[in-house]
């Protein structure tokens, strides 16, 4: 058994793609023992880059390499029924099942939360979908990009007025599915004697997002007054400067609204004698004259580079970042001193960085040791060990392509 | 659902304000924790006087944002400033298992309440701490927003229109994600407190969360060393297309559709009755659609745009193509999907007033969340002090005189 914090829990990992391997990833990372069930075509995940020089391979998908580690790796064809006799062996020693079919998908494979249940009453079933199990749309065909936009945050958040919604740029629905599923996974698992037995979990990517990020901030005032805003393609409608603005090699994020902080930054740029206007006076003021007051700073960024405006802002007291590139995020000194990047050694990639451990427990550390596994490079292992089937039904299972 | 939530039992001292730690609260009691909030009326909380108001009527305990955000939690209220308050928040530490805390490194220090302090009272206790960028490192006492915070991990240059520069994310994704997130973070230090009998200082830093929200990003980078820009809708590493959000017909209205697999551009066309256009070479494999990409959106757009989003879903998803309409915060409260999950509840406000707040955000087959909204300040004075610190109504009324319970 592992030293980490989740030592002693058991997990099937039956997701592809994101939202549910990088929860299950989060288990693994933690102490867990994962094991990765996929069909014999592989997750998808393993069909999608980034890869090496762009040229496609099963084993070497960055996308399957982030999200995978920790975790061993068997396959298991659940479309018939000696796959399904074998999952369900699985599930019957396991403690959690996590997993990110659509619904209707898992009822076709005969792996409906009932079914799963009657298998083992103490297995937490963690399901993560676009809309969830239950409600109209959770028979739609959906993915992260349906869901981040069904869920408000695009419209009220993200993107010019009139000009399409925008999501971000990642699994940002996928990733906040992900992790609400751990939280409430994980509490489920644990409360199981408070509870008595296991029970599903259900997440919509969508849901999550629309009740703790958008509904949080605007669903009651919505409810009561009528009113709702949207968008605006600016940082802070109501204080300024709080907005993203280009400077000399990139961009910085440009922020001072308490009294304090405007000070400092009036002090970086030199005191300019535009910055003393009335119309500058506190931040509601310099919101309402973000027209005036913008290409003001503009002019002073575009002069210097972000770096340098972030370490003398941030030394005037000012909240001002510099919008790292991924790259300049990779290489910055402070994650390395905190060990945040790992090297994983990978049989068809080589050694490879990876982004290390989330959140540091001192008295249990954790984070990705070993490699996402090869597509069934561990059904001798897990068939044979745990399932403690012989070298004659692995045989079969092999020929009759179960695994 | 009668059953006894799972986390029942478990004790949080929740010294987390603005948005991120009360979520973490709000979490951790809707899973079954009891939540207490330490604050005070010497330094209300900014999200306390974010309008709007119940019932129009401005006050701190009436902020409808704050209620929403941080229901669940409980709230007592000690001034921090006066020893004696200090002392009574040790004593409801000595009897918690979690202490939750999103205050720069070194705060809780200065307060009294480092990490060794705490153990004094409670050999045991998780103290989760997380700070915009952790407790270590050069760059620990950044000051940013929850919502500039993301430009430090690569994820804010990501988000934008196509070969244009970023675009901010108006509000703070990353505060309701690291809350839920340092849930987890807890529930794994409170497993290992139970294999183990030790407690922890939990290390969150909510910058190394958030960035493990740009993997595939930074593996192209890792692998190919690629710097990608904003991606407008596009797929994330480029494996569909169309992959956008297109205009309907009414004032912005917008339809989201993703086709990743051949199967379903061929269902996309069916539904379109298969255009010419949709039959050119330019559009004719995956990886052509991905080189024609602006092409193709533009020419899809022209098909949508003269379409209603609701119906235009309908139509699609019924030959099952991926699809859903872009919803603006009104539509979030009359859609019959989150009105049939529940998603937002109206529910009574212990000061007498009704409103509106979301409730158990995951839903659980066995337990069903307690949902309650956001305190008063102080509204569980009489029940910590007296009830579980066992004070009796004199001291308790000499320390409210004396306003250190404030």
């Amino acid at each position: 058994m592992s030293s980490g914090a989740l030592s002693g829990i058991k997990v099937v990992d039956f997701g592809q793609m994101v939202s549910a391997p990088f929860c299950a990833k989060l288990f693994g990372d933690y102490g867990a023992e994962v094991i990765k069930v996929e069909l014999p075509a592989g997750d998808s995940a393993r069909n999608t880059g980034p890869f090496p020089e762009d040229v496609p391979h099963q084993e070497k998908s960055g996308l399957f390499f982030v999200n995978n580690t920790n975790k061993r790796g068997v396959t298991c064809d659940v479309r018939t029924e000696a796959g399904r006799a074998l999952f369900n062996r699985l599930l019957e020693w396991a403690d959690v099942l996590i997993e990110n079919n659509l619904p209707r998908q898992m009822q076709e494979w005969g792996l409906d939360y009932d079914s799963m249940a009657s298998v083992n009453e103490n297995l937490v079933v963690i399901s993560i979908t676009p809309f969830g199990q239950t409600g109209p749309y959770s028979g739609w065909n959906a993915y992260d990009l349906n869901a981040y936009h069904l869920s408000g945050a695009s419209s009220r958040y993200c993107g010019r007025p009139g000009e399409m919604p925008l999501e971000h740029g990642t699994f940002a629905a996928d990733y906040f599915g992900a992790v609400s599923a751990a939280a409430w996974g994980l509490a489920a698992v644990y409360g199981r004697g408070m509870v008595g037995g296991g029970q599903l979990v259900d997440v919509s990517c969508a849901e999550a997002i629309a009740a703790a990020f958008v509904g949080g901030q605007n669903i009651g005032g919505y409810a009561q007054d009528g009113r709702f805003d949207k968008r605006t393609g600016v940082g802070m409608p109501l204080g300024a400067p709080a907005t993203i603005m280009p400077c000399k090699d990139g961009h910085v994020w440009m922020l001072a609204l308490e009294v304090g902080q405007w000070q400092g930054l009036k002090e970086v740029m030199g005191n300019p004698e535009w910055a003393d206007m009335e119309l500058f006076d506190d931040m509601l003021a310099r919101a309402q004259n973000a027209d005036i007051i913008y290409p003001f700073i503009e002019e002073w960024t575009m002069q210097h580079g972000k770096m340098e405006i972030m370490e003398k802002c941030q030394a005037a007291g000012c909240p001002i970042t510099a919008v790292f590139t991924v790259a300049e995020a990779a290489e910055q000194p402070h994650l390395a001193a905190r060990d945040y990047f790992v090297d994983i050694d990978h049989p068809e990639l080589g050694s490879i960085k990876n982004l290390g451990a989330p959140f540091k427990l001192p008295a249990s550390p954790g984070g990705p040791t070993t490699a996402a596994p090869l597509l069934g490079q561990h059904n001798a292992e897990v068939y044979g060990e745990i399932l403690g089937l012989s070298a004659a039904q692995l045989a079969q299972l092999e020929s009759d392509g179960t695994i | 659902m009668t059953k006894a939530l799972p986390l029942e039992g478990i004790r949080v001292v929740n010294f987390g304000w603005v948005w991120a730690g009360p979520v973490t609260g709000q979490t951790l009691s809707y899973m079954g924790a009891e939540v207490f909030k330490v604050e005070s009326q010497a330094r209300i909380d900014m999200t306390r006087n974010l309008p709007p108001y119940a019932e129009g009527e401005p006050g701190f305990n009436r902020s409808l944002s704050n209620h929403a955000c941080w229901a669940g939690n409980g709230s007592i209220s000690l001034n921090l400033k006066e020893p004696e308050g200090r002392k009574l928040a040790l004593e409801l530490i000595s009897t918690a298992d979690v202490v939750v805390e999103n205050f720069g490194p070194g705060v809780m220090e200065n307060m009294g309440f480092g990490y060794e302090e705490l153990c004094k009272v409670k050999e045991d206790i998780i103290l989760c701490s997380m700070p915009g960028a952790g407790l270590y490192g050069p760059f620990k006492n950044v000051r940013t927003y929850g919502l500039s915070l993301t430009s430090t991990t690569g994820l804010d240059s990501l988000v934008g229109y196509k070969n244009g520069g970023p675009i901010p994310v108006e509000n703070a994704y990353s505060d309701p994600f690291v809350g839920i997130f340092s849930a987890f973070a807890i529930l794994t230090a409170l497993n290992h407190r139970d294999n183990s009998g030790v407690g922890q200082h939990v290390d969150f830093s909510q910058q190394e969360a958030i960035m493990q929200m740009i993997g595939p990003d930074y593996m192209d980078y890792v692998l190919n060393g690629r710097v990608g820009g904003p991606k407008g809708n596009e797929h994330p590493v480029a494996a569909a297309a169309p992959h956008a959000v297109f205009p309907c017909a009414g004032d912005d209205r917008w339809i989201s559709i993703a086709v990743p697999s051949e199967q379903e551009w061929l269902q996309l066309k069916a539904a379109m009755d298969n255009p010419e256009w949709a039959e050119a070479d330019a559009f004719s494999s995956l990886e052509s659609r991905l080189e024609n990409i602006d092409e193709l959106h533009a020419a899809l757009a022209q098909w949508t745009a003269a379409f209603d989003d609701f119906e235009l879903t309908e139509k699609l998803q019924a030959q099952g193509v991926a699809a859903a309409p872009v919803l603006n915060v009104a539509d979030l409260l009359e859609n019959p999907h989150y009105k049939a999950r529940e998603t937002f509840v109206e529910v009574t406000h212990p000061l007498g007033f009704k409103e509106t707040i979301y409730g158990a955000y995951v839903k659980t087959s066995k337990t069903q969340a307690n949902v309650k909204p956001g305190p008063w300040v102080g509204q569980d004075n009489e029940r910590v002090f007296k009830g579980i610190l066992g004070m009796d109504d004199v001291r308790y009324q000499q320390l409210v005189g004396d306003e250190v319970i404030y």
